[in-house]
């Protein structure tokens, strides 16, 4: 009995272990998979003419003559969508209803002064101008058909009053006729429930596809393009089919959300065919096509990271890392020589050990709090630079995070070559100074390599120590390097935390976030096969 | 047949012994050229001091104004009030707090992975496992930041029920990961330089692996395994931006002690999310400072115990 429980506890240990690696495995895959996926869409993805029109505007990119007659076949389906809502909205909008009589009296008013009449008659017209200004407004704020109809009823028997005829006052007339047409197959009381709703439709339609051919171009860059990508354009569609309901099913239940069709909600209405039309001619209208868009990591990017991609982000990675590796690389390889080479274990050598341990323990803000403190506060201006968060500040800082780093792996590096080389050349008489430079650097440089870039994909990625010294969200690409730059690393926790834009563009958030990590991950694969290949090669396979 | 003429192999002949100019010129390059090595790498106990020294000297106007116990052991964090208060304690148990939790889960999975790697699997399969460490330890800790705040905080939030998904549960699970590694890479090395004789010797008793295992490879690599324990918790305690991204910021200590969904805010994410507010020169920015010297110094201290148990693994394993 205690013998099979023993073996049951030894097999059940040995499962045990090996479901750590598989937890291991398994959160590895769960954290990159779905990163990759999304940001991939960043920069693989169906996109569309909205897509090609801001990539034309932007940046010079495609055909403005193909672009052209694309947005001519397009625009004639858009045009039948922009019709019903204009069509439905003239029935349904109580206050632009008032508001276009008022001003069709205005106009009117006006025209009478230059028509040569005699006072007395022109007050008479005015009065009576005014008051079918007043039956249409009680028309249009009634939600009673019978009232309605006997309003419309009093301002069209004066359609062929001499002094209509012919003037801005005929408007009253159409407008009049239009809105008795519109409201014979809607429910009066629902006008709020539909303004409301209007209102929402023409949002998504706006967010669709952008602002009308006849609309003044907005300010903002993103409000100028609809949707410019296809799965966007997807989720827009679905906004505009069904909206979304909170409702409370029994007293005290948590409110739940329900689909509401709003195809249903306008069944009988002018508007209700444009969501059918929607729906169908949606290619049409967007004319979607699948791109690769690689310009996403040269391109800089609009407020919000809405349009455009990543470029000076990794600009400004790559040329924080480089003026990293040029400070550290010398101390580090020096270091890491006379650590090998020259050192006795003496006490002055174990305070310098300890020291380079306590350096690589040090937390990654503390750098921060210390490269402010220093390098931006301090020794930048003692010679003279400026006293702000830059370029130099940021790299420096990065070089003493990453020292331990590159005397760690230099150190490994040279103890690898093995000991018959350096003998060889001392045999021949070279001095140890000679044999170093010439025998064992060359050997070692590989490694020494393996080092840089592991060095490169730990600066690479760090956030905190740039924080203050030298890191900013937004900003122009920087001039000089006592200027501050974008970084990826920086940019990704900005996309993800602090930019309330952004959200809305998922697919730049997790195409920053994968350009950095893929960024890194080629790194280290570039430094396990080198640092393989070394290993064979010193081992003389 | 050609006439070979033998030419001397140098031109010149040297004599073999140096005149007194050279050999004075040699010694001097020789221990000029090692006091100039010294001095290079001198720079990195150099550097050590100058972080030191800076951190306390930003950290000294504030300290002197301020009680130094107060700021240690009160709870209110009101830098910006009219009268403002500067306790750092819940800062300080927040930072504990999610490191300790992270440890809970990532010790025994690191520990057991390790067990895993040098003692179960062979050398071949271990090489296919080892780059899924490698990749774990060199993912950015901002990319776990994004993965902690648009994935697992909505997932929280939405699937379990939580009031806010960025809670200390979320940082710990994801400081965690990022322990993992090194405990991992640590254990795995002290349990492996466990010489073979002991475990032939164990199994020579009858004993079964586990019994091994527990008995005798762990015994005898507790001090590595310790290290990497050590080492995991500084890794953890000095993370930034998964904390300040995760953790959800809000200064206060969990009550129940044991209810991780509640928010919670470290020292490390104080400093990096109120430094970019905060003009120089000002209490608050003092008081910035002071908890980085209090960083400083609890991981100067873990990284001593870590090389004490580090020193004490290899003169183990150096007997054996």
């Amino acid at each position: 009995m205690r013998h099979i429980i023993r073996r049951i506890t030894d097999k059940a240990f040995t499962i045990l272990t090996g479901t750590s690696v598989v937890l291991l495995t398994s959160v590895l895959l769960i954290i990159l998979g779905p990163m990759v996926w999304r940001g991939a869409k960043a920069v693989i993805f169906k996109d569309t003419i909205e897509f090609r029109k801001m990539q034309l505007d932007l940046y010079n990119r495609g055909n403005s003559e193909a672009l052209k007659i694309e947005t001519s076949e397009t625009e004639s389906f858009r045009r039948t969508v922009y019709k019903i809502v204009d069509d439905f909205k003239h029935g349904i909008d109580t206050e632009e209803l008032i508001d276009k009589s008022k001003q069709i009296y205005r106009q009117f008013g006006k025209e009478l002064r230059y028509r040569g009449i005699t006072g007395k008659q022109y007050q008479k017209i005015r009065s009576l101008a005014r008051d079918l200004r007043g039956r249409l407004q009680a028309a249009f704020e009634s939600n009673d058909k019978k009232i309605i109809k006997e309003n419309i009823d009093y301002v069209l028997q004066y359609r062929k009053n001499k002094y209509f005829v012919d003037t801005t006052a005929a408007e009253f007339f159409t407008l009049a006729e239009d809105f008795y047409k519109t409201i014979e197959n809607i429910d009066l009381n629902k006008r709020q429930e539909y303004t409301a709703s209007l209102q929402q439709i023409e949002e998504v339609i706006f967010q669709l596809l952008g602002p009308r051919p006849d609309e003044p171009l907005p300010a903002l860059t993103m409000e100028r393009y609809g949707a410019t990508r296809w799965d966007l354009a997807q989720k827009l569609l679905d906004n505009l089919l069904w909206s979304q309901q909170w409702i409370q099913q029994e007293a005290g239940q948590p409110l739940t959300k329900i689909r509401v069709s709003r195809a249903e909600q306008f069944a009988g209405t002018k508007l209700e065919p444009l969501f059918g039309y929607v729906e169908n001619n949606l290619a049409k209208m967007l004319k979607p096509e699948y791109t690769f868009y690689w310009q996403y990591f040269i391109d800089d990017s609009t407020p919000g990271h809405y349009f455009g991609g990543v470029g000076p982000e990794i600009l400004g990675t790559l040329l924080l890392t480089l003026l990293a590796m040029l400070f550290v690389f010398p101390l580090g390889v020096i270091s890491a020589a006379y650590l090998v080479e020259c050192a006795s274990d003496n006490i002055a050598v174990r305070i310098i050990r300890m020291c380079i341990n306590t350096l690589a323990g040090v937390p990654s803000i503390v750098f921060g709090l210390f490269g402010l403190a220093f390098f931006v506060l301090f020794f930048i201006p003692l010679f003279g630079g400026p006293s702000k968060p830059c370029i130099l500040a940021a790299s420096m800082t990065l070089a003493v995070l990453t020292l331990p780093v590159m005397i760690r792996a230099s150190e490994e590096a040279i103890r690898s070559v093995p000991q018959t080389y350096k003998e060889a050349s001392l045999g021949l008489g070279a001095s140890r100074f000679r044999t170093f430079v010439k025998v064992t650097l060359p050997a070692a440089l590989p490694g020494i390599l393996t080092g840089v870039i592991l060095s490169i994909s730990r600066v690479a990625g760090e956030t905190a120590p740039i924080l203050f010294t030298g890191a900013v969200a937004l900003g122009p690409l920087p001039k000089s390097l006592f200027d501050p730059t974008r970084t990826l690393s920086y940019g990704s926790y900005d996309i993800a935390v602090g930019d309330r834009l952004a959200m809305m563009v998922p697919h730049n958030q997790y195409g920053m976030v994968v350009t950095l990590v893929l960024l890194i991950l080629s790194l280290n694969a570039i430094a396990i096969v080198l640092r393989a290949r070394v290993f064979r090669r010193l081992r003389g396979e | 047949m050609q006439n070979l003429e033998l030419k001397p192999a140098v031109d010149k002949y040297q004599p073999l012994v140096l005149t007194p100019l050279e050999d004075i010129r040699g010694f001097l390059f020789h221990h000029l050229g090692r006091f100039l090595l010294f001095l290079i790498t001198f720079s990195s106990v150099l550097l050590m001091l100058l972080i030191f020294f800076f951190v306390i000297r930003e950290a000294i106007p504030f300290l002197m104004k301020f009680n130094l116990t107060e700021f240690l052991t009160t709870k209110s964090w009101y830098p910006e009030a009219s009268t403002p208060k500067f306790g750092a304690l819940s800062l300080i148990v927040g930072s504990l707090y999610v490191t300790i939790a992270a440890l809970v889960f990532a010790v025994p999975t690191g520990i057991l992975a390790a067990i895993f790697l040098s003692d179960i699997v062979s050398l071949k399969i271990g090489d296919f496992i080892k780059p899924v460490i490698e990749i774990l330890a060199a993912i950015p800790s901002v990319a776990y930041g994004f993965f902690a705040v648009l994935v697992l905080a909505p997932w929280m939030q939405n699937k379990l029920g939580f009031t806010t998904g960025t809670n200390a549960l979320n940082a710990s699970i994801i400081l965690s990961i990022m322990a993992l590694p090194t405990i991992i890479s640590v254990a795995e090395d002290s349990i492996s330089t466990i010489g073979r004789e002991l475990r032939e010797a164990s199994y020579a008793l009858g004993a079964t692996r586990f019994e091994t295992i527990f008995k005798v490879v762990i015994p005898a690599a507790h001090s590595g395994i310790i290290a990497a324990i050590v080492l995991g918790m500084m890794r953890a305690i000095g993370e930034t931006m998964v904390v300040w991204m995760a953790s959800g910021n809000a200064n206060q200590i969990p009550s129940p002690w044991w209810d991780l969904s509640q928010s919670v805010r470290t020292m490390t994410a104080t400093i990096a999310g109120d430094m970019g507010e905060t003009p120089k020169d000002s209490l608050h920015y003092g008081a910035l400072f002071a908890i980085g010297v209090v960083l400083l110094v609890m991981t100067f201290l873990l990284n001593i115990i870590s090389e004490y148990f580090l020193a004490s693994a290899k003169r183990k394993s150096g007997k054996s």
